[in-house]
């Protein structure tokens, strides 16, 4: 699946705030790495957040592209 | 290399099947072109790797989902439109007819005007009328708008209550109109009767008053004997490469479009309304592109096309062209804090309180005012706990 780039800053900065706040991480990250937005991406370009987006075209039929 | 040659129907065979297999989305225009390069360029034995790497150029091209696009727009119609000279009277094409061109045209475009200020046709013609001077002649006599002022004198006589009017022999028969049709037409006005007297007529209101002669003349002066209302005036050109073209002041597309030997499918207006009326909404909304990104480009400014498309579509959607001024899109607005946030604030707010309006914060000023994230780009995007991706 294709995400636009709205969808993608708002999965990572979603997932962002639940790491600074003590969630687990979901893939191995280098030890110095502590900055929760830069794990957050890791985890993203990993595919492992486990969110999802729901979009319009969910709800009502359009073409399809993807 | 083995079959080299496929026609172009073949090609636009062959990618539409393969773009259904795919489930590609890509409009027909562009299939079009990708066939006409494909022949061009003899590239048939690469049809799929070129339909793959189209598709997904053209995916890259698309605008994104939350991007706000009408903003972007907006902006890329404004600013440029900030340098447009403010008056521009440009004599388009034939050296004598005036076109309103510049901002002014601009703001007539989108305004939605039911007739532009100055309206202006050009009437392409068919097959024999094209390249023979005299039948172009007599479309064109049949198109102009001729009133009596335009052939003949008029001359009051006061004391017995009756109007002579002498007509130019010269002008009638260059104009291709007889003695007799003038003569039928004055008599259909009411309460009047028409005698011939030493080669001038004679026209005499039934019942006689210095007033009634007074506006019977006025009458007479602007009788229209030939031609299509609103087509004031023709000129004829001839146009190298295409043969004889009328240009007109003045615009009636409904008629225009009758007259045997006109073409109807090539023949303009700068009318968007008629055109609406006539063509139909798919013809205005083009023409509403074209227009715009004309008197653009015509001050040399260079605004993309594609904004031009998305006013244009927001313009028509509902079927008929619709205005846009500073309120937008005019009718649209539902939201009385949109509406607020504009313009005479206390007024919208007590008018809504009074009628108890609902506010569904739907739209951008709403949300901004009560404090929300708007609906644009990230804001617009819903996201759900689990759930996995591929």
């Amino acid at each position: 699946m294709h995400y636009t780039r709205f969808e993608k800053a708002r999965i990572i900065g979603a997932r962002a705030l639940q790491i600074s706040m003590g969630a687990p991480i979901l893939i191995r990250v280098p030890k110095k790495m502590v900055d929760p937005v830069q794990i957050a991406m890791l985890e993203f370009e990993a595919g492992a957040i486990p969110i999802t987006v729901i979009r319009e075209s969910d709800i009502r039929p359009r073409i399809e592209w993807e | 290399m083995a079959k080299s040659t496929l026609s172009k129907e073949d090609v636009l065979k062959k990618i539409a099947k393969y773009v259904k297999k795919k489930k590609y989305f890509l409009p027909p225009g562009v299939q079009e072109e990708m066939a006409e390069w494909i022949v061009k360029e003899k590239l048939f034995d690469k049809i799929e790797e070129f339909v793959d790497k189209t598709f997904e150029q053209y995916r890259r091209n698309m605008i994104e989902p939350a991007e706000a696009c009408g903003i972007v727009a907006a902006q890329s119609i404004g600013e440029p439109g900030t340098q447009m000279t403010m008056r521009t009277f440009h004599y388009a094409g034939v050296a004598e007819i005036n076109v309103t061109l510049g901002l002014p045209r601009l703001i007539e475009i989108v305004d939605a005007r039911s007739t532009p200020s100055t309206p202006m046709m050009t009437i392409y013609l068919e097959g024999a009328y094209r390249v023979n001077a005299e039948m172009a002649q007599k479309i064109a006599n049949k198109i102009e708008m001729t009133r009596l002022q335009d052939i003949a004198d008029l001359r009051l006589d006061i004391e017995n209550i009756v109007i002579y009017v002498d007509i130019d022999e010269k002008s009638i028969t260059r104009r291709d109109i007889k003695r007799e049709d003038i003569i039928d037409k004055i008599k259909k006005i009411k309460k009047v009767k028409v005698e011939e007297e030493d080669g001038s007529l004679k026209v005499i209101p039934e019942e006689p008053s210095y007033k009634g002669l007074l506006i019977l003349a006025e009458n007479l002066k602007k009788l229209k004997i030939k031609g299509i209302d609103g087509i004031e005036r023709v000129i004829i050109r001839n146009e190298p490469g295409e043969g004889y073209v009328i240009y007109t002041e003045g615009s009636n597309l409904e008629e225009v479009l009758q007259i045997e030997g006109v073409d109807s499918r090539r023949t303009r207006t700068n009318d968007i309304q008629s055109v609406a009326r006539v063509l139909g909404i798919e013809a205005a909304r083009n023409m509403i592109i074209e227009e715009a990104h004309n008197t653009l480009m015509e001050q040399g400014l260079h605004v993309d096309i594609r904004h031009i498309m998305l006013v244009a579509d927001i313009m028509t959607v509902d079927g008929t062209v619709r205005a846009i001024g500073r309120h937008g899109v005019s009718g649209e607005k539902s939201s009385v804090l949109s509406r607020a946030a504009f313009e005479i604030t206390v007024n919208h707010l007590l008018r809504a309180a009074r009628k108890g309006e609902v506010d569904e914060l739907k739209g951008v000023a709403e949300n901004i005012i009560v404090g929300q994230p708007i609906t644009v780009g990230t804001g617009a995007i819903k996201l759900a706990m689990g759930g996995r991706r591929k």
